[in-house]
């Protein structure tokens, strides 16, 4: 695939929008130390409000306009309060992996494929939802790409998220769904559920789920904690259990730990109280994590109306790649 | 008892609230917790949609039918770390069914008698609006009743307002939760039965989205559940949700106030059944949390 139409001139821009206008390239050809878009337009593993098969898009769209709307050269950055410019091919976008729906074993190894080519080469795998089932065979591709990539290697993981999906199981949907996701990936060779974090927590729980999790060494911080405690001292704490003996971090952002009031647009709401300065504090906390993986999911354009959930979601992404997508000023 | 052996996906099955046994009115028993449905739409009301507000709120609440699901353990409230104890909840909680749509004076007469008979049989209603109207209706059923009214309009002085909408008479509204609490307290008469109208519009608008009479400066959830914690201590003779308009123009996707609603809704269920059981002595993490 290539970023433009060369058979007029002048080119022919790309049709369609890319995640924050980044070029459009087959999964081979990203380098080392970029981040490597893969969509995952896919809701059929979650079992209630459905829509987030448009959520790649929606992002595309969103990080798209956002970025047009943001300074192309040197400019003062009020959160970090840094001078930067923006980076350059830092970003790739490989488009969307083929989605098979009815069929979890080979929509699974679809998404798992390009993920683990892309760590491999040694790229950061961003995978966009799609229902939070999707996350698992993002991490699954990223764990066996890591495996290859370097054999002794462990991963920690961070889940931002108003739900454990630590189930076994979930009713008519079996073992594979939005509420087994992290539950499958404790599973995985390279991860141990010790340096498993929940963050953003809210309302009722399964109580045999949080009791398995605790048992066996994993950490769950509540909305009440992000409330008490701040969002910075919680994500430094999270940081600090997941990456006990691990090399990489693996992310998950499940967009609907942040109060439904303010995000609407997605499946399974919760009333957190977790506002949008909280939840992006949140994120600024990792800006200097070791990013092995990412993927941000239940992006449900069909469900708000008033679209703001997109643009929201869009700025989370936004906060995270901050130490990709710009680099500092020196000298001023 | 469950409902059924097998997991149930919400959407599926025979709709009732939290997934609740039905029953006819004749069987309520002291105690129990009767749901009653009145779809009834307000012609007066700035947008059509509010007869619908019955089914929605029944909708969300099978998401918390846990006691109807045998796949999950027990659930726990993660901000409070506090088990909750579900078993008898079906034995106590049950669903009537609608006031069927007929003549308004019909549903008015209709209502009024249910509201009588459950009040008799020393049972508590749960009445799912609606139109908050039909809220006149339900108190003249309980004369010997206080009122409490959480949102809305204040109509009375003698009732108890907790963030009320301003009325004509410039009607403040007062966040000072503890002292809110303690006038409550110097306010109840504890050998009178309470009327408690919950109206969205207690939600801070930000929050809520589906009102039809939306408000700046309302409450949080976790002050409302504080609320409705409180009252469901004291006997409590009805309950009466209002104000959502679940299909307000273009807003029929955003389920945000049904799940308000019902998420508050529990805690007056749970406090009202004396569930809600700590389990102490295991190390959880909040207790591990470096403060």
């Amino acid at each position: 695939m290539t970023a433009a139409i060369t058979t007029f001139h002048p080119l022919l821009a790309q049709p369609g929008f890319r995640l924050f206008d980044g070029p459009l390239r087959d999964v081979a050809d990203v380098s080392a130390d970029q981040i490597g878009v893969v969509g995952m337009p896919s809701d059929w593993t979650h079992s209630s409000r459905l829509g987030t098969r448009f959520g790649p898009e929606a992002l595309r769209r969103a990080t798209s306009l956002l970025q047009s709307m943001r300074p192309h050269g040197a400019s003062f950055d009020p959160d970090t309060r840094r001078h930067t410019v923006p980076a350059t091919d830092w970003l790739v976008d490989c488009g969307d992996a083929e989605i098979t729906p009815q069929d979890v074993d080979a929509t699974t190894q679809a998404i798992a494929a390009m993920t683990e080519s892309l760590t491999v080469a040694g790229a950061i795998p961003l995978a966009l939802g799609g229902d939070h089932y999707n996350s698992f065979p993002a991490c699954l591709g990223y764990s066996r790409g890591l495996a290859k990539r370097a054999p002794d290697a462990r991963f920690g993981y961070i889940q931002i998220d108003g739900h454990l999906d630590f189930s076994d199981r979930l009713g008519a949907w079996g073992s594979h769904n939005h509420a087994t996701n992290a539950r499958r990936i404790s599973e995985l060779p390279n991860i141990d559920v010790s340096n498993m974090v929940w963050v953003g927590i809210a309302g009722w729980v399964d109580g045999g789920d949080l009791a398995l999790i605790e048992e066996q060494g994993g950490r769950v911080f509540s909305a009440s904690d992000v409330h008490k405690l701040g969002p910075a001292e919680v994500m430094h704490q999270a940081l600090a259990h997941a990456m006990r003996g691990c090399d990489e971090l693996y992310l998950s952002i499940d967009i609907d730990a942040m109060d439904a009031g303010y995000l609407p647009g997605t499946g399974s709401i919760v009333h957190s109280g977790i506002t949008p300065r909280q939840y992006y504090d949140l994120l600024d906390g990792l800006t200097e994590a070791p990013l092995g993986g990412l993927d941000i999911v239940e992006v449900s354009p069909p469900l708000d109306p008033s679209e703001r959930t997109e643009f929201l979601a869009a700025e989370m992404l936004f906060r995270i790649l901050r130490r990709f997508r710009t680099r500092p000023v020196t000298g001023l | 008892m469950p409902l059924r052996s097998a997991p149930l996906p919400r959407m599926a099955g025979h709709l009732s609230f939290m997934r609740a046994q039905t029953k006819a009115i004749c069987d309520v028993r002291p105690g129990d917790l009767a749901v009653l449905g009145v779809p009834f739409e307000d012609i007066s009301a700035p947008y059509a949609g509010q007869s619908l507000a019955p089914r929605a709120l029944r909708e969300t609440s099978v998401y918390f039918g846990w006691h109807a699901n045998p796949q999950f353990s027990h659930p726990v409230d993660i901000d409070a770390r506090q088990d909750i104890s579900t078993d008898g909840l079906h034995e106590r909680l049950c669903d009537l069914g609608d006031i069927s749509p007929g003549s308004e004076d019909e549903i008015h007469a209709a209502l009024r008698a249910a509201t009588s008979q459950i009040s008799r049989n020393s049972a508590c209603a749960v009445i799912l609006g609606g139109s908050d109207r039909l809220s006149e209706t339900v108190q003249s059923a309980l004369p010997s009743c206080q009122t409490v009214q959480l949102g809305g309009t204040p109509r009375d002085v003698r009732e108890f307002h907790v963030s009320p909408l301003p009325n004509e008479g410039g009607t403040t509204c007062n966040l000072d939760t503890a002292a809110q609490l303690a006038a409550f307290a110097q306010w109840r008469n504890i050998s009178k039965p309470l009327f408690v109208r919950f109206d969205l519009s207690v939600f801070e608008t930000s929050l809520s989205a589906l009102c039809d009479r939306p408000r700046l400066g309302g409450c949080d959830l976790d002050t409302v559940v504080q609320w409705l914690s409180v009252l469901g201590q004291n006997k409590v003779n009805a309950i009466m949700l209002t104000g959502l308009n679940p299909s307000r123009p273009g807003m029929g996707v955003v389920k945000v106030g049904q799940r308000l609603m019902v998420t508050a809704l529990l805690a007056f269920i749970y406090t009202r059944l004396g569930f809600g059981i700590d389990h102490p002595g295991r190390l959880t993490s909040e207790e591990i949390v470096l403060t």
